[in-house]
């Protein structure tokens, strides 16, 4: 079996390399496409710009040094007008690594809505169903048990048996659990069955040669057999440029998660008017109740139960509507979401421990464009549509009643200056809300779209194999694929989706 | 950052910067020079001094429990951080600081500057910054305010007060493992 070769390590000599099959990034789309790639035989390179992170040595279940080392931007990414902090993974296994473990396909209704209006014919449920198997396989999803759940998530179940609303405790794909609740700066434990735990390490075992701390930056020759990609390989913080080489390979699969693909595509001069375009980023709102018991939702499975009844699957729309979802995360996390200076803030942190909170998830239209900026760098435009706006004032009243319902003695939005609900009587006051960019501190963990598949280069980014329009053998495999929001929670989505794009692939190949 | 709201942020910001610099009517004295602090990367003394008052503001020593911002050096911790962030950033994130600076003068008209202010008058001043009608203002607010917070809440010296056990994986070992 291969080793895992970083780049940053001091005796690492880049000479330029040759493959059949180049993957950049190796999170739930670029992990899944290496290792079929690997097990078909195929001569397999895995690029990742982030580092190696596995174990308690190196996830310390510390916010700062873990936000800076896992993240994308160290976690500071936000959209242009600052409204949205766009998280999403920078490490071996990509979002894998620190996401909150949540399985969920994508609903028929949304399989229906691309076959009919985004010209997905060959993409039906049925035709998907092995795939998602397999999806489900390699997460070995499972549901979570009633033993695994924590009093937060029991407070949001209460408030919403209580008012007769649906909800549901989620499949995920840990194994082992320990209950750290430190999911979302990656798990000591190694209990989620994510692409670095299981993809990456079959890759490997097939022959892939993967490399850390290595950054594509451009790919050239693009409608040539063979094509030219420069990698730029950084130092051990994965920060500061070290060194150059490049990679000789005759197939390119990007996938660098939307954001990082549309940059790489667009720097390479590649793709046409839609690269960029259509990109959705189901933005998520925080919400916190003060619980007049004790609480510590830092302790065990911070998202098991999932408040469903005002979710909305359509074949005409796709997903709309929004569900609610405990949430918990390490402290300086839930620091940074506090925006009240001086004592009061202080004082809302000193009751940590009765703290209960939940993150809204609220569905969107494919509204946000991302693009380049002079010095290469990416830049998502977003602005938030009224229609949004309105569903995310229901929801947050909905996720208020329900802790409420469940004995809350205050409800928390996090803005500037924060939402301070005492009781039902005071629900009206949501109103008051803006979403103006600066006011509310937004979220974003499901990036999709911006590289679309179609059966047009007019109205698509990639063709329905995922080869970019305009190249020859460059393929998108990443959650920029999906024509709109393609489930609540994107890992699934992507890993079925790499395996429906890269078993076509080997079969062209054959 | 918005073309828009960014060159509406180089124009605020180059401002601040030019008072800072007493390009404008010798103003330089109202801020008043800032003592020599060793080993900065990126702030110089000056915004040193201003990032630690704002940190200082946001987290105050006292009230629900002792620790503070003073406690923890949190602008040097800020002075690293932009060490390793591209050239872009470190420029902006020094604007933003000297707009704080000089943002009694050029949003309250006082002669006076941030760091020279006391500290209620801080705390009332930079509490409007995440209010502002200005979007450049809200923006700079959530910036510093995320910032801070992650690096404070992040400290063991705070989680007994916060009544954090600190991280589970220590305590692990004294608990039996769950059946696969
Ligand atoms: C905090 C958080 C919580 C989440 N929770 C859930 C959940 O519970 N359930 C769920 O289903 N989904 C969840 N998600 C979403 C899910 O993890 C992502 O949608 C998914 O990981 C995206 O897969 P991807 O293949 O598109 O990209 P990623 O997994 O993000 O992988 C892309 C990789 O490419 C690398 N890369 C980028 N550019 C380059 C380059 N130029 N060269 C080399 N490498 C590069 C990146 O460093 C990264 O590692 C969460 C996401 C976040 C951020
Ligand atoms: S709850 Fe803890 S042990 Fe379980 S996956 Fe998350 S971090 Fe790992």
């Amino acid at each position: 079996m291969n080793d895992v070769l970083d780049c940053s390590a001091g005796e690492f000599a880049p000479n330029d390399l040759t493959c059949d099959y180049l993957v950049i990034g190796s999170g739930c789309g670029g992990g899944t496409a290496a290792r079929v790639l690997a097990e078909a035989g195929k001569d397999v390179i895995l690029l990742e710009e982030g580092g190696d992170f596995v174990g308690p040595t190196r996830l310390t279940q510390r916010d700062t040094p873990m936000y800076d080392q896992l993240y994308t931007d160290r976690g500071g990414r936000t959209s242009k007008d600052r409204t949205v902090n766009i998280l999403s993974g920078r490490v071996l296994g990509g979002g894998g690594v620190i996401n909150a473990c949540d399985v969920v396909p994508i609903h028929d209704a949304t399989w229906a809505y691309w076959q009919k209006h985004h010209g997905w014919s060959e993409f039906s449920a049925a035709a998907m169903a092995s795939y998602l198997q397999r999806a489900l396989a390699d997460l070995s999803a499972n549901r979570i048990e009633e033993r695994q759940v924590n009093r937060n998530n029991q407070i949001l179940r209460q408030g919403a048996q209580a008012l007769g609303w649906r909800g549901e405790l989620m499949m995920h794909n840990r194994v082992n659990c320990q209950g750290l609740g430190s999911c979302l700066i990656g798990c000591p434990a190694s209990a989620k069955r994510n692409p670095r735990m299981v993809a990456i390490p079959k890759a490997l075992s097939a022959g892939a040669r993967v490399y850390v701390r290595a950054r594509a930056t451009r790919i050239r020759e693009a409608m040539a057999e063979r094509k030219r990609v420069e990698v730029q390989t950084l130092d051990g913080k994965g920060y500061h440029p070290v060194n150059r080489f490049a990679i000789d390979a005759r197939h390119v699969i990007v996938a660098a998660n939307p954001v990082g693909t549309v940059a790489l595509l667009r720097n390479s001069g590649l793709g046409n008017d839609t690269l960029g375009r259509h990109v959705s980023l189901q933005p998520q709102v925080p919400i916190v109740a003060l619980m007049p018991d004790p609480v510590r939702a830092f302790d065990g499975i911070p998202q098991a139960y999932a408040l469903t009844e005002f979710e909305r699957h359509d074949p005409d729309v796709g997903l709309t509507g929004f569900r609610v979802e405990s949430i918990f995360g390490t402290p300086g996390v839930l620091g940074s979401l506090v925006g009240q200076p001086g004592a009061a803030g202080k004082a809302l942190m000193a009751q940590l421990d009765h703290v209960a909170a939940s993150l809204i998830l609220i569905p969107d239209q494919p509204v946000g464009q991302i693009g380049v900026r002079r010095d290469g760098r990416p830049e998502v435009d977003y602005t938030l549509a009224a229609e949004w706006k309105t569903r995310a004032r229901q929801a947050i009243k909905a996720a208020a009643q329900a802790y409420f319902a469940a004995g809350a003695k205050m409800v928390v939005v996090p803005a500037a200056p924060p939402l301070v609900l005492q009781s039902t009587a005071q629900l009206a006051q949501i109103e008051t809300l803006t979403f103006e960019p600066g006011t509310i501190s937004l979220i974003s963990a499901h990036q999709q779209g911006g590289a679309r598949l179609g059966a047009s280069d007019a109205t698509s980014a990639c063709d329905l194999t995922g080869q970019l329009w305009g190249t020859r053998d460059v393929f998108v495999c990443d959650g920029s694929v999906f024509p709109s929001t393609s489930s609540s929670h994107t890992m699934t989505p992507i890993i079925t989706m790499a395996h429906a794009l890269i078993d076509r692939l080997v079969a062209r190949s054959a | 950052m918005n073309p828009v709201t960014r060159r509406r942020f180089l124009v605020l910001g180059g401002t601040a910067t030019a008072l800072a610099a007493g390009a404008v009517g010798g103003l330089a004295w109202l801020r008043g020079a800032a003592p020599d602090v060793a080993g900065l990367h990126v702030l110089t003394a000056e915004q040193y001094r201003t990032f630690a008052a704002i940190a200082r503001t946001h987290l105050p020593r006292g009230g629900a429990f002792p620790p503070g911002a003073d406690d923890f050096d949190l602008a040097r911790m800020f002075d690293g951080y932009l060490a390793d962030q591209p050239t872009t950033d470190r420029h902006d994130a020094g604007l933003a600081i000297n707009l704080v600076e000089f943002g009694p003068l050029l949003f309250d008209h006082h002669a006076v500057t941030f760091s020279n202010l006391p500290p209620d008058a801080q705390l009332a001043h930079w509490s409007g910054w995440g209010t502002a009608q200005q979007q450049t203002r809200r923006e700079i607010f959530w910036s510093f305010s995320r910032f801070l917070g992650l690096t404070f809440y992040d400290h063991e010296a705070v989680w007994p007060h916060i009544h954090y056990p600190g991280p589970s994986f220590a305590r692990l070992a004294s608990r039996p493992a769950e059946a696969p």
